[in-house]
């Protein structure tokens, strides 16, 4: 009864706000009306944005993003990092249409603090990160006087667009529409009354304010659509087309996709102590058989999310699985984000289920918690990718390796390979791959482009996961949860975080952090010798020598192990350079372990963190070897095709 | 045996066999079964050569792997099934050559993926690409002698294979650049042609990976049309060198596409069925391939069956090159035809002191 009792008391809790009551400051709200050009492929839009200044100063100029010029020729700054990205690497087919653009055809001041005004001939261009005077995705408009902190205005401003072959999961392929980053947004007044609004960079994308949305997007007739929020109103027009009204408080973006190739599917998810939420699918129809998939990745994300941090509070979310090669999967935006599968999909390929918990996450992390993207990539991907393998983890046990052949049309699955939540799911090869690149407190859009994804995702989640498996989860759950609670609905540093850390565990992490997150401290603990010398009848003295090859300094413990099968632990605080165990034992030592646990998820060597006397290397150097030999014949008869 | 005499009667014949009843081919296929039943040591030989040009790699391979485990514990679960943590710091550690040790290699997707980098041209280390090199040479060198065994369909001694071998590997020395150049059109301009401009124009605004993946399909299908085709030519043209004794390659060549055009349905049916044949193996051994395996026991079980499978590849190749053989002279030709070069042994020394 009891139970019941405080399940209901949860949900209660966690309950959409009453009509009013407001989660947010909600001081960025969009009225929009945007009408899709199919045929053209472009947007002709206006929007009314009603903005009040909740920075620390008075804010001078307004800043918005204008993130579809950055693909409107190869020099901007998107374009420019691209060249140095594996992430979105230049694209050697693109074509005189396949570029984008957003111009502004009017802005004005409409309401508020401010007197009426067009603002329209004093919209410049600026680029506060890299100077690039080809850039034109800030704008800048000086105002005749400025708005103090608390003031609001209201203005309205025209664009069109044309709308990109996708880069960075926005654009167009076939009749298949995603439009995301879409609109003129504006940028965010920080505590000290300085504009935050970053250039758009290869590998960072959002930071917002929050508000509230209102959006009537118009389509070619009866063309199924999507976006954040909720459909309020669904009008058919003369002129062949149909207008969808969204609407969505809180949230500090705004997403829609359409394409008459879509199918809908619904399904409900339901948890005990959690409130309910409509899920919404839509679907590709070659992937018909996949519905479920999709809906159970998301259900884990509600489920453990809502559990380990807080409800999701919205009541429902949308799930899109985009067109093929469309590159627009794999991503998050308010109550929606996008998935992407495969035609041929085995169920022991969790790829679909895995990314279906990842996008759902970013509703806590980067949308709840709205940290600043362009700066802290590390706080909602990172945490996200944490949070995410260890839903994965709990709920994906069936996943195996697969490896794609043909083209990446044929999968295979290895059988034997399960999936593993470090390897497969933290990313630890990543990781590895740009050890020392960066220091993970550099701007994010700072990263050299290459290694970004690491310090993004795989080091975030690697160090994250490391202090789960040192201070238990329990600790680390309430450590998460209390960072959420804390910070929901909020723009958090990396500060915040840390400080939360170190609240809820009582402990000064500040030495961890400086490590991996302040420095690049490379962690490799080995043992270098096991060895011992008869003192007797079972009598032995042996002497284990164990080394900390890298810069990192993380307390270990060493496990020893006997020749009887006795086994004995001892501490070391991983400080010095080396350190020596002398241990008399009835039987001689016959292997050691640094760190046997693998708490320290970040040492790049874990073969060198053992030793024995009796080292088994040449059975499995053969048996790999064998298995590698006939690989290579096969590869020998394959080539022997042409003789 | 007159050679000279027999080398005129096959340049007589003109009609290059077009006139023969069309037939199934499957008896040229049976032929060719038996031709390489019949020589098993061939089988034995080629086999040999695979496994000696694997093995020296192979060492290198197991001695990185055991300098890279050490004598660390890890090793006990490589040696026990698949230490996934270990594998991927090997990769991440290991060279050139060693970074091929994926998780590929284990069981049929091993053969996927061979067959999938020739499909897609997929880049391997410098170093694999001379020992295949080195390996597609014994095999030009070999297939003089494999073809002249088939042709004579009676055995041959030791030396007589060798011999033959030398005789027409000289000769296929001057085809290779020709066969060489094929191959690199085809992969150094059609292939990029066919899955590059093609298929990207092809898929450009498609939105369903179905419809994709049958383009690409199709794609292949040409890719690997042409591919049969230039195969096809070369085998054929190697088959008439040696069994018709043809100096000029260019010659072989020319003649072997009048054999194939004027019996086309036959050899492409021939080929079809060897395809199939090859394809059965396939198939079978994705069946039994053995997956990473535990004790010692069922990893020396798992290579005796991988095995098995390379020797039936093999035995399919040579069956490619028996039935080839047998149709053609079923054809033009006969078993009693072959021309090869007959080889002047030195006189024993004892000649000097009868002569003397």
């Amino acid at each position: 009864m009891i139970r019941v009792g405080l399940a209901l008391l949860a949900v209660l809790l966690t309950l959409e706000p009453v009509c009013g009551q407001e989660r947010t400051p909600r001081n960025a709200n969009y009225s929009i009306d945007v009408k899709l050009d199919a045929q053209r492929r472009t947007l002709t839009g206006r929007e009314t944005l009603t903005w009040t200044n909740i920075g620390g100063g008075p804010a001078g100029e307004l800043q918005f993003h204008l993130y579809y010029n950055a693909w409107r020729n190869r020099d901007s700054t998107w374009m420019r990092e691209a060249k140095l990205s594996e992430w979105w690497p230049p694209r050697d087919d693109l074509q005189a249409g396949d570029f984008a653009s957003i111009d502004i055809s009017s802005v004005k001041i409409t309401g508020g603090a401010l007197p009426a005004a067009d603002l329209t001939t004093r919209m410049t261009f600026i680029a506060p990160d890299d100077g690039n005077t080809d850039d034109r995705t800030v704008m800048s408009i000086p105002l005749s006087a400025p708005i103090a902190p608390g003031e609001t205005i209201t203005l309205d401003i025209a664009w069109v667009s044309n709308i990109p072959r996708p880069f960075a999961r926005t654009g167009v392929v076939g009749n298949y529409f995603f439009l995301g980053q879409w609109f003129p947004k504006i940028g965010v007044v920080d505590a000290s009354g300085n504009w935050n609004c970053h250039q758009f960079h290869v590998l960072t994308e959002f930071f917002a304010d929050y508000g509230v949305y209102d959006v009537r997007m118009t389509v070619p007739l009866a063309w199924p659509l999507a976006a954040t929020g909720v459909e309020r109103e669904r009008r058919d027009n003369s002129d062949a087309t149909t207008t969808y009204r969204y609407y969505q408080e809180d949230v500090h973006d705004f997403a829609w996709t359409t394409s008459p190739d879509f199918l809908e599917r619904t399904a409900r998810f339901e948890q005990p102590g959690l409130p309910p939420v409509e899920m919404r699918l839509m679907l590709q129809p070659e992937h018909a058989a996949q519905a479920e998939r999709h809906f159970e990745g998301t259900r884990t994300t509600l489920r453990y999310y809502g559990e380990w941090f807080g409800a999701y509070p919205y009541g429902h979310i949308t799930i899109i699985d985009p067109a093929w090669h469309s590159e627009t999967g794999g991503m998050e935006y308010p109550t929606l984000f996008t998935v992407g599968t495969r035609w041929l999909n085995p169920l022991a390929d969790i790829y679909v289920e895995d990314t279906a918990v990842h996008e759902a996450g970013h509703q806590w992390w980067y949308g709840m918690v709205g940290s600043n993207e362009f700066e802290d990539a590390w706080m909602d991907e990172g945490i996200n990718q944490y949070a995410n393998v260890r839903a994965d983890a709990e709920a994906l046990a069936h996943g195996r390796q697969v490896i794609r052949f043909f083209g990446g049309f044929v999968p295979w699955v290895f059988g034997d390979v399960r999936w593993d939540r470090v390897i497969d799911g933290d990313g630890i090869a990543s990781y590895r791959s740009g050890l020392t690149t960066d220091i993970q407190s550099t701007a994010a859009y700072k990263w050299w482009p290459k290694d970004a994804g690491p310090l993004a995702y795989s080091k975030p989640a690697l160090w994250l996961h490391t202090l789960e498996r040192a201070l238990g989860w329990p600790m680390m759950q309430r450590m998460l949860q209390t960072f959420f609670e804390k910070w929901r609905f909020k723009h958090p540093r990396p500060g915040d975080f840390f400080l939360v850390a170190n609240e809820v565990s009582g402990r000064d992490l500040g030495p961890f952090f400086d490590q991996v997150y302040r420095g690049s401290a490379v962690f490799d603990y080995g043992v270098e010798n096991v060895s011992s010398i008869s003192k007797g009848a079972n009598s032995f003295m042996s002497d284990i020598v164990v080394r900390r090859y890298g810069d990192g300094i993380f307390p270990v413990e060493v496990l020893i192990t006997f020749a009887d099968g006795s086994t004995r632990r001892e501490a070391w605080d991983g400080g010095g350079r080396w350190t020596r165990f002398s241990i008399a034992h009835r039987s001689r030592a016959v292997s050691a372990q640094v760190d046997p646990d693998q708490i320290l998820l970040l040492d790049i060597n874990i073969t060198n963190n053992s030793f024995t006397t009796e080292p088994r290397r040449s059975q499995a150097a053969a048996k790999w070897a064998s298995k590698w030999m006939v690989w290579l014949q096969d590869q020998l008869l394959t080539w022997a095709f042409f003789v | 045996m007159n050679m000279s005499g027999q080398r005129a009667e096959g340049r007589g014949q003109t009609a290059e066999g077009g006139g023969q009843p069309p037939s199934l081919g499957y008896g040229a296929l049976f032929d060719g079964m038996a031709r390489v039943a019949q020589s098993p040591v061939i089988l034995g030989c080629v086999y040999l050569a695979t496994l000696v040009t694997a093995v020296p790699f192979s060492m290198l391979m197991r001695d990185s792997i055991a300098s890279h485990l050490g004598n660390s514990l890890a090793a006990e679960e490589a040696a026990r099934g698949f230490n996934y943590r270990w594998f991927i710091e090997y990769q991440a550690q290991a060279g050139e050559l060693g970074r091929t040790l994926r998780t590929t290699i284990i069981g049929f997707a091993a053969v996927l993926d061979n067959l999938s980098a020739l499909a897609d041209k997929e880049a391997r280390p410098a170093s694999m690409l001379w020992l295949g090199a080195a390996y597609l040479l014994l095999w030009l060198f070999l297939a003089g002698g494999i073809l002249d065994r088939y042709a004579r369909k009676r055995p041959t001694r030791s030396w007589e294979f060798f011999s033959a071998c030398g005789v027409y590997f000289v000769r296929f020395l001057r085809l290779a650049p020709v066969i060489g150049a094929t191959y690199y059109v085809l992969f150094a301009y059609v292939h990029p042609f066919l899955f590059n401009e093609i298929y990207g124009s092809l898929t450009r605004d498609v939105t369903a990976e179905r419809t994709a993946f049958f383009y690409r399909l199709g794609l292949y299908a040409i890719f690997g049309a042409l591919l049969i085709a230039a195969n096809m030519t070369f085998d054929y043209a190697k088959v008439r060198a040696v069994v018709e004794d043809r100096r000029s390659m260019i010659g072989a060549i020319a003649a072997s596409l009048r054999f194939i055009r004027r019996n086309f349905s036959a050899v492409a049916r021939l080929y079809a069925t060897n395809g199939v044949i090859f394809l059965a193996v396939l198939l079978v051994y994705a069946l039994v391939a053995p997956g990473v395996g535990g004790t010692s026991l069922r990893v020396w079980l798992g290579f005796a069956v991988a095995q098995i499978y390379l020797l039936a590849r093999l035995w399919v190749r040579l069956v490619f090159f028996a039935s080839e053989t047998s149709l053609f002279q079923e054809r033009l030709a006969h078993a009693g035809y072959v021309a090869s070069a007959e080889v002047p042994l030195p006189e024993p020394p004892i000649v000097e002191q009868v002569v003397g």
